[in-house]
């Protein structure tokens, strides 16, 4: 426990020093591939490591930690829950609660399983090259981690690793051509999802996402229906230490999957309303009587009192190509179907 | 002083009272409320938002130049619009891109964007433009009133551009706006958290909303409150009509009746509660109302 104690301590000030300092330093992540080989080696070995050791303590306390949590999902139904990847439990279970102890490292100590201190003793290492601080530490947990014997323990089967055919490096020039180059600059600290009121009750994981778009995962991206689990609050992107454009990157992956035809129909609905109204919410006969009661006009002075200018929306919306890309029916007012 | 008043669509199509509390307010305070004639949605962030940028910008654009041709700052008191027209001025004035880019839309519509007025939020304008004095001058009767103060998400956040609060998680605006009415804003448990509504969820996964609202529900009602205040009418609707569906869906009986500030202000000034429309709302405000008027 001391030694673990001693391991979670360097690793807490070197997460400092680098918060503090190189924030604007964007040559961390500039080269993606690299960086996404990296990570894909380090995936496979963090679960390795996590079963070999096999301390049942410790998986108790997580199975625990998952459930409690769970709990306040039970009642939650998904409509279309599409997995990424299959049996992709164990890896997620394994990513959450590091996510969670990642974000106390600095309270809880003394309950950290090994497994993620060495987690973040690596990511910790591919971005910090450059420091100065002692590596004695990183290189013991190095040592750990190559150990032939556990990799053989490893609960992923090849065809589950992630390789070059799987990337789009499209995918990812989309963000940063959109002016997301902030894409980059995630190292993968997890405040994101322990800030995310959706990933509490959905299997909504935006750091995952954010790795995702980084590495070009396109198709994992855009056609997990978890992505549509975002309500936009911004309280990832508030405390983001990299001041990554989260909700802009979850934006621009689901304007990709809208494009590829991922998009639910009471959305397309609402473009509907929008295109035959104006507006999302239209007004009613009920709200009609309402107004006119308490001396506002009966109808408000918008495209709803102005046809020319519904005439505008309308045209706009035939500009952009959006009557197209919902499937918008100029001849019934509703979707093509 | 004058205003273009940025009506939106839940407001004025379902909450009509909190379009009238608000023209009974400015006309107190003196300054005149412009109608953005033949404006239509923001549009609304979660869907074109998520499904096209290019049509969402071009749509909120085309409402600005409606307030850039009046000469006169936007007025919205809705977050959701505040959030779509304040991050698409902020975008086109930011990036001469993005603004060619829309501006070739708009053309064929026979309209430009300049980028000459500022996006403002109703709360904003009343704490800045107004004052603490001058809105304390207004209220006849000091409300007696336990209230959430629930702030929403885009009224305050991203930070790094909008500005009203330097810090969106921890901010005071609403709570001193809602104070000088003589009500109290009291703390609650994760009082930032989003009421679950927006991002185009509700619509697509009411489950999930619904499970959003019950924890903020929860919240308040172990706080002790008498009443839910918001500045966003699409918060406002998840935190009413939302409310009914959390009660049918959990068999719960919480009974928070939902105020946006626009109301709250109107029953400080002597407004009754049939023309802010309390009565057309789901949960009954009727017990707070009396409460916070001493009858």
């Amino acid at each position: 426990m001391i030694i673990r104690g001693v391991f979670s301590m360097s690793i807490v000030n070197r997460l400092k020093s680098l918060f503090k300092g190189d924030k604007e330093e964007s040559d961390v992540n500039n080269d993606v591939s690299n960086t996404s080989d990296d990570v894909q080696v380090t995936s496979s070995k963090k679960v390795s490591v996590n079963i070999s050791k096999g301390e049942k303590e410790v998986s108790i306390e997580k199975t625990e930690t998952v459930t409690e949590s769970g709990d306040k999902t039970v009642d939650l139904t998904f409509k279309k829950d599409i997995k990424p990847v299959e049996d992709e439990a164990a890896e997620e279970a394994v990513e959450d609660s590091s996510e969670e102890i990642v974000e106390e490292v600095e309270v809880a100590e003394e309950t950290e399983a090994p497994v993620e201190v060495e987690e973040v003793a690596e990511e910790t290492e591919t971005v910090d090259e450059d420091e100065d601080a002692p590596e004695e530490d990183v290189e013991e947990v190095e040592e750990k981690t190559n150990d032939k014997e556990r990799d053989k323990m490893t609960l992923l089967t090849d065809k589950e690793l992630l390789t070059d055919a799987n990337r789009d490096p499209d995918f990812t020039a989309e963000f940063i051509d959109a002016g997301i180059e902030t894409v980059q600059h995630c190292f993968q600290c997890g405040t994101c999802s322990g800030s995310c009121p959706s990933g509490r009750r959905t299997p909504y994981k935006v750091r995952q996402i954010v790795r995702k778009c980084l590495l070009g995962l396109k198709e994992e991206v855009i056609t997990d229906d978890a992505l549509w689990m975002c309500t936009t609050c911004y309280t990832c992107q508030e405390r983001c230490l990299r001041s990554v454009k989260i909700v802009e990157i979850i934006k621009k992956a689901r304007n990709i999957a809208a494009h590829a035809g991922y998009m639910a129909k009471p959305h397309k609905m609402t473009g509907v309303f929008v295109m035959n109204t104006g507006h999302g919410v239209p007004i009613n006969d009920a709200t009609k009587a309402l107004r006119t009661k308490i001396g506002l006009s009966e109808i408000p002075p918008t495209t709803h009192a102005f046809p020319e200018a519904l005439a505008e929306v309308q045209k706009i919306c035939k500009i952009t190509g959006f009557d197209e890309l919902i499937g918008y029916d100029e001849e019934t007012g509703g979707l093509k179907e | 002083m004058e205003i273009a008043y940025f009506l939106g669509c839940i407001m004025n199509n379902r909450y009509p009272g909190v379009e009238k509390a608000t023209r009974k307010l400015f006309e107190a305070l003196d300054i005149e409320l412009k109608d953005m004639e033949g404006a239509s949605c923001c549009p609304a962030p979660g869907v074109f938002g998520s499904f096209d940028e290019e049509t969402w910008a071009t749509i909120a654009a085309r409402n600005l130049t409606i307030a850039e041709d009046m000469g006169a700052d936007i007025m919205t008191e809705c977050n959701g619009c505040f959030g779509s027209l304040f991050e698409c001025n902020h975008m086109l004035k930011e990036s001469e891109e993005k603004k060619a880019e829309i501006n070739a839309n708009l053309a064929e519509i026979g309209r430009e964007y300049k980028g000459t007025i500022n996006v403002k939020h109703f709360a904003q304008i009343l704490r800045d433009d107004v004052g603490f004095e001058k809105l304390a001058s207004l209220i006849e009767k000091p409300l007696d009133l336990n209230v959430a103060v629930h702030y929403g998400c885009h009224f305050l956040k991203p930070t790094q551009t909008i500005g009203i609060e330097e810090q969106a998680e921890n901010p005071s605006i609403l709570d001193d706006l809602v104070e000088i009415t003589g009500a109290k804003s009291v703390d609650y448990k994760d009082k930032m958290m989003c009421c679950g509504a927006g991002g185009g969820l509700r619509s697509r996964d009411l489950d999930v909303t619904t499970s959003f609202t019950k924890e903020k529900l929860d919240h308040m009602t172990e706080a002790g409150v008498d009443a839910i205040v918001n500045v966003c009418p699409f918060c406002h609707l998840q935190f009413d009509q939302g409310q009914v569906e959390v009660n049918e869906k959990y068999g719960t009986d919480f009974a928070l009746p939902v105020f946006h500030l626009a109301q709250l202000y109107g029953l400080a000034m002597g407004l009754s509660p049939e023309e802010l429309t309390f009565d057309a709302q789901r949960i009954d405000a009727t017990p707070a109302i009396k409460k916070a008027l001493g009858e």
